[in-house]
């Protein structure tokens, strides 16, 4: 079929190979030594590691303009980002100046020494721009500060008004705050809607309830000396809540992230749903025929936040002090309002909530200005503590709560042996502690 | 390196070994990248592992020595178990209907059809798709509540499941996937296989008035069975590691009930969503002496076939 390689065109193309992997790890950044002072007329390389829509591009391509004694190079790490991050930390080779981490930012906590204490180069200067519970997300219990704010994920509810205004319910979303201002309420609402459209479910999974009710919570499932929490009232209650929007039937049970949620949003049968101002997009493209018909407003429960992301620099980096200045300006709070307008970047600079460019009728919500709702969830969020055990924590819960709502399982028993589980992983892992 | 023929004196042999070994050096050359590359890449990892399942690693800090307490936490935890008899039911749902199947289209490729190539490409076309297109599309067939399954039931009158919200249609969806993959794959082995079966055979069963399922379980069948064991073989291989299929369909957690929790997807959760690294490693090891198990009993079978 294909033609075989003569032995001149494979030594070629080998050594091309070679020489190109060669020039690939001269880019990259190389394992700690002693920090390199910066001439004035000489660039220094800054490596940035981020993931697809984390970081508009366009803004880093002006990094190398705005400092002259910079030369950022932006690489989008693909797939599994935190594996890769990991894999470079742990072989302390190519590990880069400057990268992005995700909300889980809470378990890098025990490994700070891996990142530069941000507040050594002044981040304390610029602190008052950004909202306080996501700056506080960012700094470790003892006052170390890891990640330097990206966006945010502010909560509110998501309902469709044309089948609340069918069902005889208020719709217009001031009205629909306030009639729903506990989750309670909200299920009662839901429990009218559905005696009155019967064909419809009220909210999308209980999964999505009890996230949403934790992602309202100052308290999580870790304290900050590393006392587990999870056991406690803040946490049954958005357990027993969960229970009982499944024992009333409001749940239309299709999990988020999936194609039947799509066909679910797409085809009217669900009516309303909790979710961070990042569902908007995914709403928009999995339901075009709902085009309109939506509205949003305050959560029930109050405001919440989903997600996030972080900027931190690694201890490997030479120029950590340079490599502050970039993260700052990058993300500085016209910046982040430029993310906003270019790739929908929820900023966390509250100042640039009142631009026009953030505020303007939507169509897709009906005409709604729905940035005056996320703003304000986004100022009114309780800073939380995530805790450095919360990524083997937190998936036990939904998975037990799957269990009750997809089979049958028994409510009390699978929050005891949710309990049970997370104590054993914990213990195996010397993290539990009471 | 191995040098053989050592001639008396040690000093004239030594020399002689060198020489030899020099005019080897070549050839030596040529297949080092192999060994170079297995090295890097194959035995240091396997050794790696053994040690980090000795120690609690989240990947960045310190390791730290915990002796046998991976493996002690690996026996007691109910979670390993599942993902072992999870793996071992759809293996079993998807290897034998795979395997049935691709015989039955060998056997008819084989037969004199017009557009057989265009037929061999199309059975297979699914095995070099990307998988993860194929994990989307299963996705939105086994969909509970608007899937395309769904409609057929509904349009024929039937009551729609909620496939992956339920235990046994989430295996079945897994290993429906795994069938669709790979029965074209085996297909074509068994359609080599089947070439291979000189035409007289079949010739003189026909003189003597056979059917064509007559022929199929005597002839064919019998005449097959090495290439039968070598797809069972790669089966289980391709079985026991069964991972990207469940991750896509439901998620790293294993779907509701745990239901589709594979063990390489259960090591992947372990290592890399919760970073628990040596617990990772130590899955691996479990998963290991597993697969051994299962090849002394490959091995068993083989041997008996062969005694036959």
């Amino acid at each position: 079929m294909s033609r075989s390689l003569t032995r001149r065109e494979f030594l070629k193309a080998a050594s091309a190979g070679i020489v190109g992997s060669a020039l690939l790890g001269s880019t990259a950044c190389s394992s700690p030594a002693s920090p390199q002072r910066a001439s004035a007329n000489q660039r220094v390389t800054l490596n940035l590691w981020y993931w697809n829509r984390s970081i508009d591009d366009k803004i880093l391509a002006q990094v190398d303009q705005q400092f002259p004694n910079v030369h950022l190079v932006p690489q989008k790490i693909g797939g599994d980002f935190k594996a890769k991050l990991l894999v470079s930390l742990a072989g302390h080779a190519y590990v880069p100046d400057i990268t992005g981490i995700n909300a889980d930012i809470s378990t890098y906590f025990p490994d700070k020494d891996q990142f530069y204490n941000l507040y050594d180069f002044g981040a304390h200067k610029v602190q008052r721009e950004y909202l306080k519970w996501k700056w506080d997300e960012g700094v470790t219990p003892g006052g170390y500060m890891i990640g330097y704010p990206m966006d945010t994920g502010p909560t509110a509810l998501f309902y469709r008004y044309d089948l609340l205004e069918k069902a005889g319910l208020p719709s217009d979303p001031d009205e629909v705050a306030r009639a729903m201002p506990t989750w309670e309420a909200y299920f009662e609402a839901g429990r009218k809607f559905q005696a009155a459209m019967p064909h419809v479910h009220w909210l999308d999974d209980i999964t999505t309830v009890f996230t949403q009710i934790m992602a309202q919570s100052p308290k999580q499932y870790m304290d900050k000396e590393g006392r587990f929490i999870g056991d406690g009232e803040h946490v049954k209650r958005a357990w027993d809540l969960s229970v009982r929007a499944h024992q009333m039937d409001l749940s239309g049970n299709v999990a988020g992230f999936t194609t039947d949620w799509n066909a679910a949003m797409d085809n009217g049968s669900i009516a309303t749903f909790v979710g961070a101002v990042w569902m908007k997009l995914i709403l928009e493209q999995a339901a075009p025929d709902t085009k309109g018909k939506w509205h949003v407003c305050r959560a029930p429960g109050g405001a919440g936040n989903n997600g996030g992301s972080f900027l931190a620099v690694t201890k490997y980096s030479k120029h950590p002090k340079e490599a502050f200045e970039v993260i700052r300006w990058v993300q500085s709070p016209p910046h982040q309002l430029q993310a906003y307008v270019e790739i929908d970047l929820y900023p966390s600079a509250p100042s640039v909530y009142s631009s026009p460019k953030m505020n303007h009728p939507e169509a897709f919500y009906g005409g709604q200005n729905t940035n005056l709702v996320f703003s304000t969830s986004a100022r009114n969020v309780r800073p939380g503590y995530f805790g450095p055990g919360y990524d083997i924590i937190n998936p036990i819960y939904g998975q037990y709560l799957t269990n009750v709502e997809t089979q049958g399982a028994n409510p009390e028993a699978a929050w005891h042996a949710t309990l049970d589980e997370i104590k054993r992983q914990l213990s195996h892992q010397g993290m539990y502690k009471k | 390196m191995s040098v053989t023929g050592i001639a008396t004196g040690r000093e004239e042999g030594k020399g002689r070994t060198w020489q030899r070994a020099a005019g080897y050096l070549p050839v030596y050359a040529s297949i080092a990248p192999f060994y170079i590359l297995f090295a890097v890449f194959g035995l240091f990892p396997i050794f790696f592992s053994l040690y980090i399942s000795f120690h609690s690693w989240d990947g960045i800090g310190p390791m730290r020595f915990v002796g046998l307490e991976q493996f002690e936490y690996l026996v007691t935890d109910n979670n390993f178990w599942i993902s072992i008899v999870n793996t071992l039911v759809i293996w079993i749902m998807s290897t034998i209907p795979m395997l049935f199947l691709a015989l039955v289209i060998a056997f008819l490729l084989n037969s004199q059809i017009r557009y057989r190539g265009a037929y061999r490409v199309a059975y297979f076309i699914p095995n070099v798709t990307s998988i993860v297109a194929i994990a989307i599309i299963f996705g939105s067939i086994f969909g509970n509540h608007f899937g395309l399954l769904n409609s057929v039931l509904h349009a024929i009158g039937l009551h729609q499941v909620q496939w992956l919200n339920n235990p046994w249609g989430i295996k079945v969806a897994i290993a429906s996937m795994v069938v669709w993959r790979w029965t074209g794959y085996n297909a074509i082995i068994y359609l080599a296989g089947l070439q291979s079966i000189p035409g007289v055979l079949y010739e003189a069963a026909r003189v003597d008035g056979a059917s064509t399922p007559q022929i199929f379980f005597r002839i064919t069948i019998p005449l097959l069975r090495p290439v039968i064991l070598f797809t069972v073989i790669t089966s289980t291989i391709g079985g026991m590691q069964l991972f990207t299929e469940p991750q896509i369909l439901v998620g790293n957690s294993g779907g509701p009930g745990q239901a589709g929790l594979t063990m390489v997807l259960y090591l992947y959760q372990q290592a890399f969503t919760k970073n628990l690294f040596g617990y990772g490693a130590a899955i691996g090891w479990g998963l290991f002496v597993i697969i051994v198990l299962f090849s002394a009993i490959n091995w068993r079978v083989v041997q008996r076939a062969g005694v036959r």
